[in-house]
């Protein structure tokens, strides 16, 4: 099974995310992100950070769950390789996700990303697959 | 909702009649020729007509020809909405709060500079961070930031970023009073804390540039252009302090939609009451935003200042190299407008739209009293920017308002498959155009077939008189992010 294609938009960029579990489907999506942002083969697990989100509803919780990651990479630089999530349960997701401090001497600098938004935004289970359209801010 | 209804009401500008779709409140006015018209997306007018559903909208919902899809609120959208049933929505601002532009003058002729271009370019781009990744020459102390905050542009003067006569040439004096730096998340604190003179990435820019042509000879004279003159254009936002504010207060927002019963046919449009604490606390922490935009640039002309003086081993007086003017695109602004022959308080949402006052409009600095307020609409890498003027009949229709540069027509990834197996750097050397961009796809995704041809653009509001053509400039140099 495919995790991720991009999404073609004037403007600006989106992510459609495949999972057998609505967690994987959550994980692919953040990849898919991640995989904007550089060239993710060049980044190496050095060292893990842990997240906790919480939102009123699936879809704000998946909005919520990349903003978080677009923070920490804003802020912090901090673009992640590997994702864990242990479950989601009662709309809150927690994660460790490892990787590194992006380098721009080393990384590749593809598209700054300024936030997930609700536009044209799906979370759903098609058969047996759980399905997210995410479209990006540039 | 058939496209059929849309009637043309004169060669600059379209009707989306109230019976478009249902729920309108007002009808809606796109500023289009019959060759722009061609480009319009189904779901951009769709977007015109849903913020006509709005509580307390005024008059009409509008949008300039550089009109393209945004989130909930067309890009290029103006509307306002009445202070008493209308709300505050932070999708008619944008992620990007006072995402703007700003131009410099100097005295320096383009000839002369010519055989030094490319070095210059490449100091610039050193001098100036930008790109994804990149970190700023400032790192503030929450109190700095706090006092950022609070003063805009003023504080980076404070701080030695450039004069304090440079202000009055701000929309705004460089600060919107009423921002308030407790309404900040923590989130917000951090992100902006390394990227305050930062340019970023996307269709930012810094470019140096040439007058080509000049349309109105007193006007561009008392903004001190002459023909073949170097300029230096800046475009660039509140980065990610801007993002994570916007990013805050739509969830406050999608809170508020429910709590007030305010039905939306689009979740992006989410608002509230212009009276409730929740649009109030939005205006207050998007000042603070929009302050933070203006002392970006702010530092950023010092800092281009500095490397052509450094760089051309002149004096500032020699170099001439002083600020026309700076714009804000994306705000919401208190403004008195006239309504039905009376003078009201409105709050007007500006999306990729630029404010064009006219000359003698009270809100305007002395130096500009008597020729109205420079607007400053870029146009892609390639082709042009322009500086056109604010006029009377912007301020009768589109509420001092008029277009904010070209608008995309190819997405990121159908300029990429174009650019493929071309070097894009060599096509624009080739033209005359030296460019370093920090991004690899930049160059590709920012060509000139991706966006509309910004003198259309220009034409459209020119012959449709919200504001009038005064120089045409070409770009020598272009920094990317």
């Amino acid at each position: 099974m495919k995790k991720f294609e991009v999404l073609d938009i004037s403007g600006d960029a989106g992510i459609k995310a495949y999972g057998k579990s609505i967690e994987e489907a959550f994980v692919n999506a953040a990849i898919g992100m991640y995989s904007l942002i550089t060239d993710l083969n060049d980044i190496k697990g050095k060292n893990t950070i842990e997240v906790s989100i919480e939102s009123h509803s699936l879809e704000g919780l998946l909005v919520s769950w990349l903003n978080e990651l677009i923070f920490q990479f804003d802020t912090y630089g901090f673009i992640g390789k590997k994702i864990v999530i242990q479950g989601i349960e009662d709309k809150k997701v927690v994660a460790n996700i490892s990787g590194e401090e992006f380098d721009p001497e080393r990384h590749e600098r593809k598209l700054l990303i300024k936030a997930a938004t609700y536009h044209r935004l799906r979370v759903e289970k098609v058969r047996d697959v759980w399905e997210i359209d995410v479209i990006f801010d540039i | 909702m058939t496209l059929e209804k849309l009637r043309r009401i004169d060669e600059t500008k379209i009707e989306i009649p109230r019976d478009y779709k249902p729920g309108m409140r007002v009808a809606g006015i796109i500023y289009v020729d019959e060759v722009l018209e061609k480009e319009l997306e189904t779901q951009s007018i769709d977007q015109v007509a849903n913020v006509a559903t709005l509580p307390g909208i005024v008059k009409t919902s509008m949008a300039m020809p550089d009109i393209h899809t945004g989130y909930g609120f067309a890009i290029g959208g103006v509307a306002a909405f009445d202070l008493k049933e209308g709300i505050v929505s932070p999708g008619g601002v944008g992620y990007d709060i006072n995402c703007g532009v700003r131009l410099l003058r100097s005295n320096l002729m383009r000839e002369a500079l010519l055989p030094r271009l490319k070095d210059l370019v490449g100091i610039l781009y050193n001098e100036i961070p930008s790109g994804v990744g990149s970190k700023g020459k400032i790192r503030l102390m929450p109190d700095s930031e706090k006092q950022l905050l609070l003063k805009g542009a003023r504080w980076a003067v404070e701080q030695g970023y450039g004069d304090a006569s440079d202000l009055e040439r701000i929309e705004s004096g460089g600060c919107i009073d009423g921002a308030d730096p407790d309404l900040i998340s923590k989130k917000a604190y951090e992100r902006g804390r390394a990227q305050q003179g930062t340019l970023g990435s996307g269709n930012h820019f810094l470019e140096i540039q040439y007058v080509d042509e000049i349309y109105d000879e007193k006007v561009a004279n008392a903004l001190g252009l002459f023909k073949d003159q170097i300029t230096v254009m800046i475009h660039t936002g509140s980065r990610g302090f801007g993002h994570q504010v916007c990013t805050d207060f739509l969830e406050v927002m999608e809170r508020a939609v429910s709590k007030y019963n305010i039905e939306l046919p689009d979740k992006e449009l989410a608002c509230a009451p212009y009276n409730s604490s929740e649009a109030q606390d939005y205006l207050s922490a998007m000042r603070a935003a929009a302050n933070y935009a203006w002392a970006n640039r702010q530092c950023i002309m010092h800092w281009t200042r500095e490397a052509f003086l450094k760089f051309l081993g002149t004096t500032p007086g020699e170099l001439g190299m002083s600020l026309i003017y700076d714009v804000a695109h994306n705000v919401a602004k208190i403004e008195d407008h006239i309504v039905n022959g009376k003078k009201k308080k409105l709050v007007v949402h500006r999306k990729g739209a630029t404010r064009a006052f006219p000359p003698g409009h009270p809100e305007l600095p002395d130096v500009y009293k008597n020729i109205g307020q420079p607007v400053l609409i870029p146009g892609d890498m390639g082709r042009a920017s322009f500086v056109l003027i604010g006029t009377e009949k912007a301020m009768q229709e589109t509420f001092g308002s008029t277009c904010h540069g070209a608008g995309r027509v190819m997405s990121r990834h159908q300029a990429i498959k174009r650019a493929k197996g071309r070097a894009i750097w060599r096509e624009m050397e080739d033209k005359g155009i030296i460019v370093r961009s920090a991004g690899r796809g930049t160059l590709a995704e920012e060509m000139s077939e991706a966006y509309k041809d910004i003198s259309d653009v220009v034409d459209v509001v020119h012959n449709a008189g919200i504001s009038k053509k005064i120089v045409k400039l070409r770009p020598i140099g272009v920094i990317k992010g």
